[in-house]
């Protein structure tokens, strides 16, 4: 089929067309490398011993290669501690924000009721609200609630920055057919449990893209979790590696300091290597349209 | 008689169960909808659209955190913010960040979309979005850590790169003239992946036919590119711009604190960058929420300046 629509081509167009295609490759690689590089330096130094960090000369893969790096930032700084920070404050947020998004997306999707535009128009107004707007606001609620220092005060404030994620869910479940929620309507299912056993498990692709991207939100916070958590043990990896480098004793500690990074990089790493397919998939289906 | 009226009030109440249970049933399903939504609303007034009004009320206060109470000054926060030099460097700096990096956020990840696209079906393309898409799901102050260690101008990999040919120590990282390159060459590492994947999703949904009828009539493919594919992704485009337009300078702060501090000499600081100073480092609460004010003004003036003027030339569906 493919080829008989394709108007024929002159062996020149092709060859013209495959050194294209050659030069796109090399073009694409260029960035690519530019991309990976500093991950590839990261790694490399947090695998190097001292004198090897400091040589004048450039040294891309250490020679004498050490796991030391790793045991000594645990050492200096409560890494342990801030990476179960961070991770559960990114479970928390990420449930949190499920929790409030689905019934919203399927209310907005599927039901009729006065004030739905309106309040859909409220809920996304709010993509438009610039975060840094209302932290003094809301560092003097938290503070006053007596939640500095707590996941509680990272994760409940952070809920309502959804309005995105809410989107993606809705536009998911407008995509299912119509039969199928007539079908369960029929059977007699409440509202509920048109949510909970039909709406839910057919839009499950979609709530694992949003979960993913939510959980990488919330880990790779910065300036929110800067001012809630000022104990030096509450911190999460993406705030407490500022000690590295705003301490000036530490400041040389370049070895253990990557050895932090990687750390903090290698779960979103992962997390994403496994889910990019179903990302790129859920973002396709949506229909993201301003 | 009496039977009857046993009959009859039995019938009536059978009824009346029915009906109240109706009634019950549709109340119930009338109020459902809100119940779904009543979380995400609390939460959206309580920590996005209360602290608006809050902040824009504490911004007409002179008041510093721990002192009870709070002196009523007028519009002077806002007329002091136009003496202070550095709140004017700051804006210098937010200029800056949105003219390089708005056509950089915008433009550079559409041009590798376009190129990545007649390359779709090669085996290395998997590869290519999990490379350029990694940096994306890095913390911001992680990603520029990575930098700093290359930026760092005695050990820095730059600085020995650049002795290999001969050329003298830079110190990218305090110097006026090259620290705002450094917080731009991270935020341009940090965010191409993000909207290219979302220009590779819209092109991968333009539908089929189209571009085989026009390929039908002799077109190029740089031609259905731009006379078909790019109208057609126009919308997402757009959803591009707005946002970049919204974030930008939001998003440059994790960078900013990690890389240069605001420094040298407030080079690199932008308005979000003297929010945070004024409201947690000097405490000046009455300044930093005049500041938010101005930029919740300013970012609804320009999300409406888009709408406007760019708005209409976005094809949709």
């Amino acid at each position: 089929m493919a080829s008989m629509v394709t108007a024929p081509r002159s062996r020149n167009a092709r060859q013209r067309g495959f050194l294209g295609r050659i030069l796109v490759h090399v073009i694409v690689l260029l960035i690519c490398f530019l991309t990976i590089f500093p991950f590839f330096w990261m790694f490399s130094t947090s695998f190097k011993q001292a004198d090897e960090v400091f040589t004048k000369d450039i040294q891309l893969i250490p020679l004498h290669p050490t796991v030391m790096n790793y045991p000594d930032a645990f050492n200096y700084f409560p890494v342990a501690q801030w990476f179960w920070n961070s991770f559960g404050i990114a479970v928390l947020t990420t449930l949190g924000k499920l929790a409030i998004s689905i019934p919203a997306a399927f209310a907005f999707a599927r039901l009729k009721f006065r004030g739905r535009a309106f309040f859909f128009a409220v809920v996304l107004a709010t993509m438009i609200v610039p975060g840094v707007t209302h932290i003094v606001p809301n560092y003097i609620l938290v503070s006053d609630l007596g939640w500095l220092d707590t996941w509680a005060g990272v994760v409940i404030p952070s809920l309502p920055a959804t309005a995105f994620y809410m989107f993606l869910l809705r536009q998911n479940i407008l995509t299912l057919p119509q039969d199928l929620i007539d079908a369960g309507r029929l059977d007699g299912a409440s509202t509920v449990k048109l949510l909970w056993q039909i709406v839910i498990p057919n839009i499950r692709p979609a709530i694992a893209v949003v979960s993913i991207l939510s959980f990488l939100g919330a880990w790779n916070q910065y300036l929110w979790p800067l001012l809630v958590l000022n104990d030096f043990e509450s911190k999460t990896l993406a705030v407490g590696m500022q000690f590295f480098t705003s301490n000036t004793e530490s400041a040389q500690l370049w070895g253990p300091m990557m050895a932090t990074a990687a750390i903090a990089t290698i779960p979103p790493l992962l997390i994403f290597a496994f889910a990019q397919k179903q990302i790129i998939s859920t973002f396709v289906t949506s229909g993201i349209k301003g | 008689m009496a039977s009857i009226r046993t009959t009859t009030k039995g019938a009536t109440s059978s009824g009346d169960v029915a009906r109240r249970r109706f009634t019950w049933y549709k109340i119930k399903e009338g109020v459902i909808p809100y119940l779904l939504i009543a979380p995400l609303l609390i939460l959206v007034a309580v920590f996005v659209y209360w602290p608006l009004i809050y902040s824009t009320y504490l911004s007409f206060f002179d008041w510093n955190f721990v002192r009870p109470d709070k002196n009523f000054v007028g519009w002077d926060n806002y007329t002091q913010l136009l003496d202070d030099p550095r709140f004017l460097r700051s804006l210098h700096g937010t200029w800056i960040y949105l003219v390089t990096l708005i056509p950089i956020q915008v433009f550079l990840p559409l041009g590798l979309a376009m190129l990545l696209w007649p390359i779709r079906r090669a085996k290395s393309q998997g590869a290519y979005r999990v490379i350029l898409f990694s940096p994306t799901v890095v913390a911001w102050s992680v990603g520029a850590v990575m930098w700093l260690w290359i930026f760092n101008p005695l050990q820095g990999l730059l600085n020995k790169v650049i002795a290999e040919f001969g050329v003298e120590r830079v110190n990218w990282l305090s110097d006026r003239n090259t620290a705002i390159w450094t917080v731009i060459i991270v935020a341009t590492w940090k965010t191409l992946g993000f909207n290219l994947l979302l220009y590779l999703a819209a092109l991968e949904a333009v539908p089929h036919d189209y571009v085989e009828a026009a390929s039908l009539d002799g077109a190029s493919n740089w031609q259905i590119m731009r006379t078909i594919r790019f109208p057609l992704i126009t919308p997402t485009f757009f959803f591009v711009l707005v946002t970049t337009v919204i974030s930008v300078n939001d998003d440059v702060f994790g960078a900013i604190n990690v890389l240069t501090e605001g420094g040298p000499f407030e080079s690199t600081t932008n308005i979000i960058y003297y929010l945070y100073e004024q409201g947690f480092k000097y405490f000046q609460i009455g300044d930093a929420s005049a500041v938010a004010t101005i930029i919740f003004v300013a970012t609804v003036f320009l999300t409406w300046l888009q709408f406007r003027f760019i708005e209409g030339h976005v094809h949709y569906g």
